[in-house]
């Protein structure tokens, strides 16, 4: 490092690429040369850009320059100087160094072409800038989130097409058969294609609820055949197929969303967990550079003014909380725990609603025609009014309880994620209710095929038809609304210049309603897939559909919202709230697979005890030292050893991080005892100087 | 060694790839922006230094709050008033760009923040900061009271050494923390 000049003014800019250390060689006038060791040993690298390069730790000396030029803060003209002389100065190397240097250097314009390329491919990346300077961060963090979801499904349809639709398609012909074992005839007989003449509008009524001719297609598990294929060659086990896609496949979405929530996460455990502090942060770091046009501007400077002043306003309130009485704090605590007695009532209420909406529509699902199609989707109609109605009541209950602000918010968004997923669960449940006669499969219709085959000849199709059925449901309601209040809402209160229509105002996109239903959508393509293999195809379009439905009632209808979210932190919160969703959608699979008995009627597995039997029989078929090979890393003696040593990697971890967080503490108060320093200093030279002035005039006066 | 004309030589091009974060492409973009800011003549001569009002009706720094101090900061002229060579230009891209480092834009944020160019953001120069950020109408920025409380949480958290201002380490130590800083610190052409 000696080699590179440096000005002046960069003597005080702390170098973090360089990995240069603290000045360690600067000691402190009071002798801390523990603490200078200790920081020199555990230096933190503060990557929060992307671009973090850690090929700069490897070259060492003035080896790689381009990257050192670029990161100083010189003009051009000086930058070309330094580097002419840095050329001028480059010592004989080894053939080695050159070559690994033009290696590096040829790696570094492949990636930089390759980021090219994928930035081509990146999806609707020009209306997200455009949003984010239109809107700001909060809304643009929820288009992200969207564009994530469908590239999310879009993959796992791909996945699922390779593996089980396609072979389907192909070995459709083939009637070779896994298990060839017999049962009752009553619980095989399963006639899904409709009989004699069907009326034209039945089809659009089939169209709608996945029954009649899309009953019996690929669309649904009853359609898949438990074929497998045995060649010399090749061989190809439908039924296990189907299994395994579908463990992985949730298996990946997991994959997906913790690799996602995981650069968010990972600065903040970097940097110790500790804040710094709010207002800096707002004052320095929350202006966007990338806003255009005065109108985005305007908005901006809005929404930081509100920021800072709720900021402020919160702090206050909560001085004058600490300073109130004791009286007064018993009262406001019982007003909150009576509020929230009031909501989870208001909750409960709404679970019964549904129940009860279920269980009707289950009753009266032989009814035919329009107002069949009514009852059939009741239990939609009762989820989606419920989830309109609470959280309403909840933000009037809110402003009762008197939290600060940012905990309103939060309990908000809890309450209303409990409520949506909770009631889809409520659905779930009376199903199954329906489907093993409460669980008793000794009762009298469960007896024959421990499955009520009267109502349900393929229960796994009529389960995945329900998923289906709230899927569509979900997209008509919210084209709906855009249409019928969105549009006449905006023209309203643009023409018509009436006090209310101006009380009323422009809509607000608010952002954690919308993210509350992507998350609701996506728990219900999970649970379905297992039974409806092309809902994540479904889905995608669907969801395509509403990010260019949600653009233009953004663009047209909105005005922008002046409380807002924090983007980082905000897309790590929509992260864990997909994963509740996920984890629910996991128990109902989990339970699919292991506990209830597959129709015996239709679909792959409809001679097996259950959906899981088909691993164990096929392990057996599997060669000797395969089955060995997998006994072996099912037992003990494998999984202790590697039980222990991910324990060992989890505490390495934990220990750097904690290490990080000691190092920054540490450094903070080594920058308090440096501005000390400076002063003791000053002080002394100013003393010395004194004393030398007087020394020089006491002798002058001598002479 | 300048540019000239509307041509940007490949050997030029290659430099500008080494000494900027800049990708080739965004370098031709930049150079195609720039000269149309200059006049029929002023094309032809090297090294032409366009004046702070032309480069102000960029689009992408017209309505930015902080647009003269971005090119006061940028600007080598000798009578520091905020006019761009192309170079210049380029270098305010690079540091503005995608793959810029974390400590290239917070030490060119701390010198746009620094009003009075003193190399330390005191009270004065955070108030300006804060009138910037919240907008310079009446009825935008804050109350005076407001103001003393927000300039005294801010120095309270961030001035480490308490001298009352604070210095380049201490807005590094503050911008290291936020993770939106990279990507909202970012003008694309």
């Amino acid at each position: 490092m000696a080699s590179e000049p440096q000005s002046p003014g960069l003597r005080e800019v702390y170098d973090y690429t360089e990995g240069n250390g603290y000045p360690g060689d600067q000691q402190s006038l009071r002798l801390r040369r523990v603490s200078s060791r200790v920081s020199n040993q555990n230096h933190p690298q503060f990557d929060c850009s992307s671009t973090s390069t850690p090929e700069e730790e490897d070259e060492e000396g003035d080896s790689g320059p381009p990257r050192d030029i670029r990161a100083t803060a010189l003009p051009m003209a000086v930058k070309r100087a330094v580097r002419q002389v840095q050329q001028m100065q480059v010592p004989v190397v080894s053939r080695r160094e050159s070559w690994k240097r033009k290696n590096t250097k040829t790696l570094r314009k492949l990636k930089e072409s390759g980021r090219g390329v994928l930035s081509f491919f990146s999806l609707w990346s020009k209306t997200l800038q455009k949003i984010g300077g239109n809107f700001g961060g909060g809304v643009q963090s929820f288009f992200l989130f969207l564009r994530f979801l469908v590239v999310l499904n879009f993959v796992s349809f791909l996945l699922i097409a390779g593996f089980v639709l396609i072979p389907s398609i192909v070995f459709r012909s083939v009637e070779a058969s896994v298990v060839n074992s017999t049962g009752p005839e009553e619980c095989m007989d399963y006639e899904p294609n409709p009989q004699g003449l069907v009326l034209f509008y039945n089809y659009f009524l089939d169209l709608l609820s996945g029954t009649g001719f899309m009953e019996y297609s690929y669309l649904f598990y009853g359609y898949y055949n438990n074929t497998m294929v045995e060649d010399s060659k090749f061989s190809y086990n439908i039924p296990l197929a189907y299994l395994f896609t579908a463990v992985f496949y949730f298996i990946f979405c997991l994959i997906c969303i913790i690799a996602r929530m995981g650069t968010a996460a990972r600065v903040v455990v970097a940097t110790g967990g500790s804040t710094v502090g709010e207002y800096s942060m707002i004052v320095f770091t929350s202006w966007d550079y990338g806003c255009l046009g005065d109108g985005a501007t305007k908005l901006k400077q809005k929404n930081i003014h509100y920021r800072l002043q709720v900021d402020l306003e919160e702090e206050s309130i909560k001085k004058r909380a600490a300073a109130l009485s004791m009286a007064q704090k018993v009262v406001l605590y019982f007003l909150r725990v009576f509020m929230c007695l009031v909501s989870f009532g208001l909750i409960i209420a709404a679970f019964y609603g549904i129940f009860a909406a279920t269980e009707f529509s289950q009753l009266k699902s032989e009814q035919k025609g329009i107002l069949g199609l009514f009852f059939e989707y009741l239990p939609s109609i009762a989820i989606t009014a419920g989830n309109f109605v609470v959280p309403l009541l909840c933000d009037q209950i809110a402003l009762v309880e008197r939290y600060a602000p940012s905990t309103t918010v939060i309990v908000a968004l809890l309450r209303s994620v409990f409520l949506r997923l909770v009631s889809l669960g409520v659905l779930l449940f009376t199903l199954w209710r329906q489907i093993t006669c409460d669980g008793a499969t000794n009762s009298e219709e469960c007896k024959l095929c421990q499955y009520n085959h009267k109502v349900y000849p393929c229960w796994e199709t009529r389960v995945g038809q329900e998923m289906y059925k709230l899927t569509l449901f979900d997209l008509l309601i919210n084209i709906a609304v855009l249409v019928l209040v969105e549009f006449p809402r905006r023209m309203v209160v643009d023409n018509w210049s009436n006090k209310l229509a101006q009380w009323v105002g422009r809509q607000e996109f608010v952002v954690a309603a919308n993210v509350l239903a992507l998350v609701y959508g996506q728990t219900v393509v999970w649970t379905g897939a297992l039974f409806c293999p092309l809902l994540p195809l479904i889905n995608t379009i669907k969801f395509i559909l509403l990010f260019y439905f949600k653009k233009i009632t953004l663009f047209y209808n909105c005005r922008p919202a002046l409380k807002t979210f924090r983007s980082s932190t905000s897309t790590f919160f929509f992260l864990v709230v997909l994963l509740f969703g996920w984890g629910l959608a996991t128990v109902v699979m989990i339970y699919s697979l292991a506990q209830i008995r597959p129709s015996m009627g239709c679909g792959p597995f409809r001679f097996f005890s259950s959906m899981w039997s088909i691993v164990p029989m096929s392990f057996y078929n599997l060669s000797h030292t395969t089955q060995e090979f997998l006994f072996f890393i099912g037992s003990q003696s494998f999984s202790i050893p590697l039980f222990a040593l991910s324990c060992v990697v989890m505490c390495y971890f934990i220990a750097l991080a904690s290490v990080y967080g000691k190092s920054v503490a540490l450094l903070r108060r080594q920058l308090k005892l440096e501005g000390r320093d400076k002063q003791f200093l000053v002080k002394q030279i100013e003393s010395l100087s004194q004393r030398h002035q007087i020394l020089r005039h006491t002798a002058g006066a001598h002479n | 060694m300048g540019t000239t004309a509307s041509q940007l030589g490949k050997d030029m091009l290659s430099e500008y790839q080494e000494l900027t974060f800049l990708t080739k492409q965004e370098i031709l973009l930049a150079h195609k922006r720039f000269t149309e800011l200059l006049t029929k003549d002023e094309k032809d001569l090297p090294n032409t230094r366009v004046s702070e009002e032309r480069i102000l009706t960029l689009p992408e720094l017209k309505s930015n709050p902080f647009r003269k101090r971005i090119c006061h900061v940028f600007s080598t002229s000798e009578y520091k008033d905020g006019s761009l060579t192309f170079e210049d230009f380029l270098d305010l891209l690079s540091a503005f760009s995608d793959s810029a480092t974390l400590e290239i834009k917070s030490h060119y944020a701390f010198r746009i923040f620094d009003f009075d160019d003193d190399g330390t953001l005191d009270c004065g120069d955070l108030e300006k900061l804060v009138n910037c950020l919240t907008g310079e109408t009446d009825d935008t920025r804050l109350t005076t009271e407001e103001m003393r409380q927000l300039i005294s949480n801010i120095l309270e958290e961030s001035d480490i050494d308490k001298d009352g201002t604070v210095n380049l380490s201490e807005f590094q130590h503050v911008i290291s923390r936020s993770p939106d800083f990279v990507s909202s610190f970012k003008i694309v052409l």
